[in-house]
């Protein structure tokens, strides 16, 4: 087979892998401005013939979505300054240092990463509510939040770490700084971008985290939108086209930074691992 | 002379690895000094020591008077060039060049007057704008060196600052560094394993091997008197011929062995049947016609580059020639040789050490 008809299969069978991949998210989209009937006519289609677009505005309204989404970006904003100021001293540190209590640490951490919320709700859950942390049931979330997501944090800045020089920082020292001062003049302005990107990802992830939300948020409202759009689903539910109205509001947001940025996510990903 | 930096008894642990070995060094004020020897041999540590980049484990320090022991980098006033010059890439070369002004909070006019000044000095002018990544190697080498020099420290540190460079920069900036140094009267310690280099641009070297100062002094004094086989060859190129020889009976000469021995008379006295390794310079052995001068040996290969002739003998072990010009003598051909007088070393063969006298 020549070259050229080989990237064209190769192609071929990446659209169609895209495409469905991508399927759910245009259902998402087509159903939410689909009329009652036309949800669920047989055969389906897949382009509405009546697009109800003031379903938004309905939803937006009926199930108080501007709270729900204003809880989350509380909870996201709150876990990403938490993960942030913590892990970047963490992973400076496990960057830097190289011995035999760091690879443990670094051990430990890859382990947190392995153990799943659902696993870890219920000790957290009895550790908050023995230390009266339930009382500030978002509060409780943020710390929850951090502690899972700090490992994978800690490990994508811990690459951008290495990947600055360290005689930059020796150069910083004999200039005259000291080692906080090169570590604030030198080192965290060349890792900004690795930083950045991880933020985003963990703000991404927080956005939508449900279980610990679910499990801890019992005021309605203070919980964030992935609960608000759990308890809009019954097990009678058949209104459809608003749940995924739900659904657009919730994730276009996200979807549109990933698609602006995400240039410059994959290149942050790969800058500590490619030199 | 006041000594600029002062070592006494200095000794550096990793762990259980001894780096450096009771170092006692004193580096004259004004005075170039070059740190030499094979990778691993302890010379960037000892020049990280002098940073304040590594703590010593025992010894004096001392820098301008001071002991230093415990001080930490920013407070030695010491600049240093790096290998990889370690230029800041987020700041430009005037930011670059005016960082450790701006940490001991030099007002920005004055930053920026000094940044031009220096700028001058090292033809950096038209490139202050710019980042070091929009820099070639050699202007980037410039302005880590304009990064020290803005500074009026007490010393300049080079850790093997050309080896980046390619080979005709990098004779260009010897000649460039060492006019600096003269020109700014500054006090520097420049670490390389290029022994040509160290020869050619320092007044003192220091030759070390496994954490051991094994000879220091100008670069004529160890070219002329090396005090052991280790020093012998490694400075001088092509590499010094050592050859294996034995104290003659009468004391006044010695066997020469070169698959075929040979007796040679010497000037000087040697203790009858001693085992001896003879440095013979390639330099200092000169051609004469087949069965003349003191021995005689086939010629194994030529090789001129036009102004230069470098010969190898087929004798065990190879001896290497050269001489300038060009050889009349092929390679199969006889060729009688002559040793240069007083240019023989003698070490013992055991110790390795240069016999005295």
């Amino acid at each position: 087979m020549s070259n050229v008809s080989r990237d064209r299969l190769l192609l071929a069978v990446a659209i169609i892998l895209a495409g469905i991949y991508l399927f759910p998210l245009y259902w998402m989209y087509i159903t939410t401005i689909k009329s009652g009937s036309e949800m669920f006519a047989t055969p389906p289609t897949f382009w509405p013939t009546d697009p109800q677009w003031q379903i938004f505005g309905n939803v937006w309204q009926s199930r108080n979505m501007g709270r729900y989404i204003w809880n989350s970006l509380a909870i996201a904003c709150g876990a990403v300054c938490v993960i942030t100021v913590l892990g970047v001293g963490c992973a400076y540190v496990l960057a830097r240092y190289r011995n035999i209590w760091v690879d443990i640490g670094l051990f430990l951490i890859l382990m947190l990463q392995v153990l799943p919320a659902s696993l870890m709700v219920t000790p957290i859950f009895v550790g908050f509510s023995q230390i009266g942390l339930l009382n500030y049931p978002r509060l409780a979330v943020i710390l929850a939040i951090a502690a899972k997501s700090m490992p994978f944090f800690v490990v994508l800045v811990r690459a951008t770490f290495m990947s600055v020089p360290q005689e930059l920082e020796e150069a910083a020292l004999v200039d005259g700084n000291s080692r906080v001062g090169a570590f604030f003049n030198i080192v965290l302005p060349l890792a900004r971008n690795g930083i950045l990107v991880s933020a985003i990802l963990i703000f991404m992830q927080a956005f939508g985290e449900f279980v610990y939300s679910k499990s801890m948020i019992q005021a309605v409202e203070l919980q964030p939108a992935s609960v608000g759009l759990n308890s809009f689903m019954g097990p009678n539910t058949n209104e459809w086209n608003n749940i995924m109205a739900y659904a657009a509001i919730y994730v276009t947001p996200i979807l549109a930074i990933f698609v602006l940025l995400q240039r410059r996510i994959v290149s942050g990903l790969t800058s500590g691992a490619l030199k | 002379m006041t000594a600029q930096i002062e070592l006494t008894n200095v000794n550096k642990y990793y762990g259980a690895y001894h780096a450096l070995k009771d170092i006692e060094l004193s580096i004259r004020k004004g005075s170039f000094t070059a740190l030499v020897g094979p990778s691993g041999c302890g010379k960037s540590t000892l020049l990280r020591s002098l940073a304040g980049l590594e703590n010593i484990s025992s010894g004096t320090l001392k820098i301008a008077g001071e002991v230093m022991n415990a001080v930490p980098p920013r407070k030695r006033d010491v600049a240093m060039v790096f290998q990889s010059y370690a230029l800041y890439p987020h700041m430009t070369v005037e930011e670059n060049l005016t960082y450790s002004l701006r940490i001991k909070g030099v007002a920005k006019a004055e930053r920026k007057k000094a940044a031009n000044e220096v700028a001058a000095v090292t033809g950096l002018t038209h490139l202050l704008g710019r980042y070091p990544r929009e820099l070639s190697g050699g202007q980037r080498q410039r302005v880590a060196m304009s990064r020290a020099i803005i500074r009026h420290p007490k010393a300049f540190l080079f850790d093997e600052p050309l080896s980046n460079l390619d080979a005709a920069l990098r004779v260009h900036m010897r000649k460039e560094i060492r006019a600096l140094h003269d020109r700014l009267g500054a006090t520097s310690v420049y670490v390389t394993h290029d022994q040509v280099e160290a020869m050619t641009m320092a007044d003192h070297v220091v030759i070390m091997r496994d954490g051991v100062i094994e000879q220091q002094g100008s670069p004529l004094e160890l070219y002329d008197r090396p005090a052991n086989k280790f020093v012998a060859g490694f400075i001088g190129s092509p590499a010094m011929n050592f050859l294996p020889a034995i104290g003659g009976q009468d004391g006044r000469s010695i066997i020469l062995d070169l698959g075929l021995k040979q007796t040679i008379a010497l000037g000087r006295t040697v203790q009858p049947g001693q085992a001896l390794s003879i440095g013979l310079r390639p330099e200092h052995i000169e051609l004469a016609a087949p069965g003349e001068g003191i021995l005689s040996a086939p010629v194994a290969l030529v090789e001129s580059t036009g102004a230069t002739c470098f010969l190898t003998m087929a004798t065990t072990p190879e001896l290497s020639v050269v001489f300038n010009g060009r050889s009349v003598a092929r390679a199969g051909d006889r060729a009688g040789l002559n040793f240069v007088p007083g240019s023989m070393h003698l070490f013992d063969a055991e110790t390795e050490r240069r016999l005295p006298g």
